[in-house]
């Protein structure tokens, strides 16, 4: 009798770590057509230069990389551009000049309120230049930066 | 004023200004301090077509509870078939009975690994796969607003696998 609750219970047990061990996979397609597709995703922070919004990469049905900021609001200033720096994270008025941190630059600042594109140039490595930063370059500073999460 | 500053000032006059003048003029270049003021508005268009159907309203992190459990959660809106959720880089372990709720991100069960009371939440139906990109309609009549989390929650133990805070995109 015990040795037959003892079996009992190693089939239990058994099945049970089969059940954790074994993984189902699944492959949903997104429910429509899609001409992009995003990459990864993060949100800007920084308060000397109130910066706030979402930064998303972007991959075209032509592979082009694009970078998208919505929800984006920064303070306005002098010679501000958008740049993609190697780390993993900026902190306030960081200067990157100094630190001597990887660049790539997207362009001036197009506007300091509202939704913008910036084309990402071809080539760009984006596990290396994983966090999009609103830099000023008059000053050599940060005004706010968003990491980015894979999407 | 006494004569010998006057005399000063106003021999020194158009010095003060030829000096002068540039300075204030490089200061202002230099720090353009108007721009506190002044906005400078854009509203650019996503460079694709129907923006509704490749960003997401509402997207989050999951974070692992009682297994390990990671990817993203994100919700988008279709014109024809309502909203949906999609995981995407998703994996969580294997187990009896899990599935995918939306629940409210400040209640207090889901800062447990395991439920102890009762669990408020939307059922979405049965995790489709421990691994793989996945999707689940959400009922016509859901408030995101209130249920603003996406639960990976084994019914069988009342086990918390998995919990992502949506924040809008």
């Amino acid at each position: 009798m015990v040795r037959n609750i003892k079996s009992a219970l190693a089939f239990v047990m058994v099945g049970f770590a089969f059940g954790l061990c074994s993984s189902a996979y699944s492959q949903d397609n997104m429910k429509h057509e899609k001409s992009a597709k995003p990459l990864a995703t993060g949100t800007f922070h920084g308060d000397l230069h109130k910066t706030s919004g979402r930064a998303t990469i972007y991959q075209q049905e032509d592979g082009k990389l694009i970078l998208r900021l919505t929800s984006f609001k920064t303070s306005n200033g002098p010679d501000v551009h958008v740049i993609l720096i190697a780390a993993k994270d900026a902190e306030d008025d960081a200067n990157f000049l100094k630190s001597d941190t990887e660049r790539v630059e997207l362009g001036s600042l197009k506007g300091n309120e509202g939704d913008q594109n910036y084309e990402i140039p071809a080539g760009t490595d984006l596990a290396k230049f994983r966090t999009v930063s609103i830099y000023c370059e008059r000053f050599n500073a940060n005004f706010g930066a968003a990491p980015l999460e894979r999407f | 004023m006494n004569d010998r500053t006057r005399s000063w000032t106003s021999r020194r006059k158009w010095l003060l200004i030829a000096i002068g003048t540039p300075m204030i003029i490089a200061a202002w270049w230099g720090f353009r301090p108007e721009k506190l003021w002044i906005n400078n508005k854009v509203d650019e268009p996503a460079p694709f077509g129907s923006t509704t159907e490749i960003e997401p309203i509402y997207t989050g992190l999951l974070q692992g509870k009682a297994h390990q459990t990671s990817g993203r959660a994100s919700i988008y809106g279709t014109a024809d078939h309502g909203q949906y959720l999609r995981l995407t880089d998703f994996t969580t372990s294997n187990g009896p009975d899990v599935h995918v709720l939306l629940a409210q991100a400040n209640d207090q069960n889901l800062k447990q690994d395991i439920v102890t009371g009762k669990l408020e939440g939307v059922e979405l139906g049965q995790l489709k796969a421990n691994q793989g990109d996945q999707n689940y309609d959400l009922p016509a009549s859901i408030d995101l607003q209130k249920y603003n989390a996406v639960v990976i929650y084994c019914e069988r133990f009342h086990a918390i696998f998995g919990v992502a805070a949506l924040e809008r995109f």
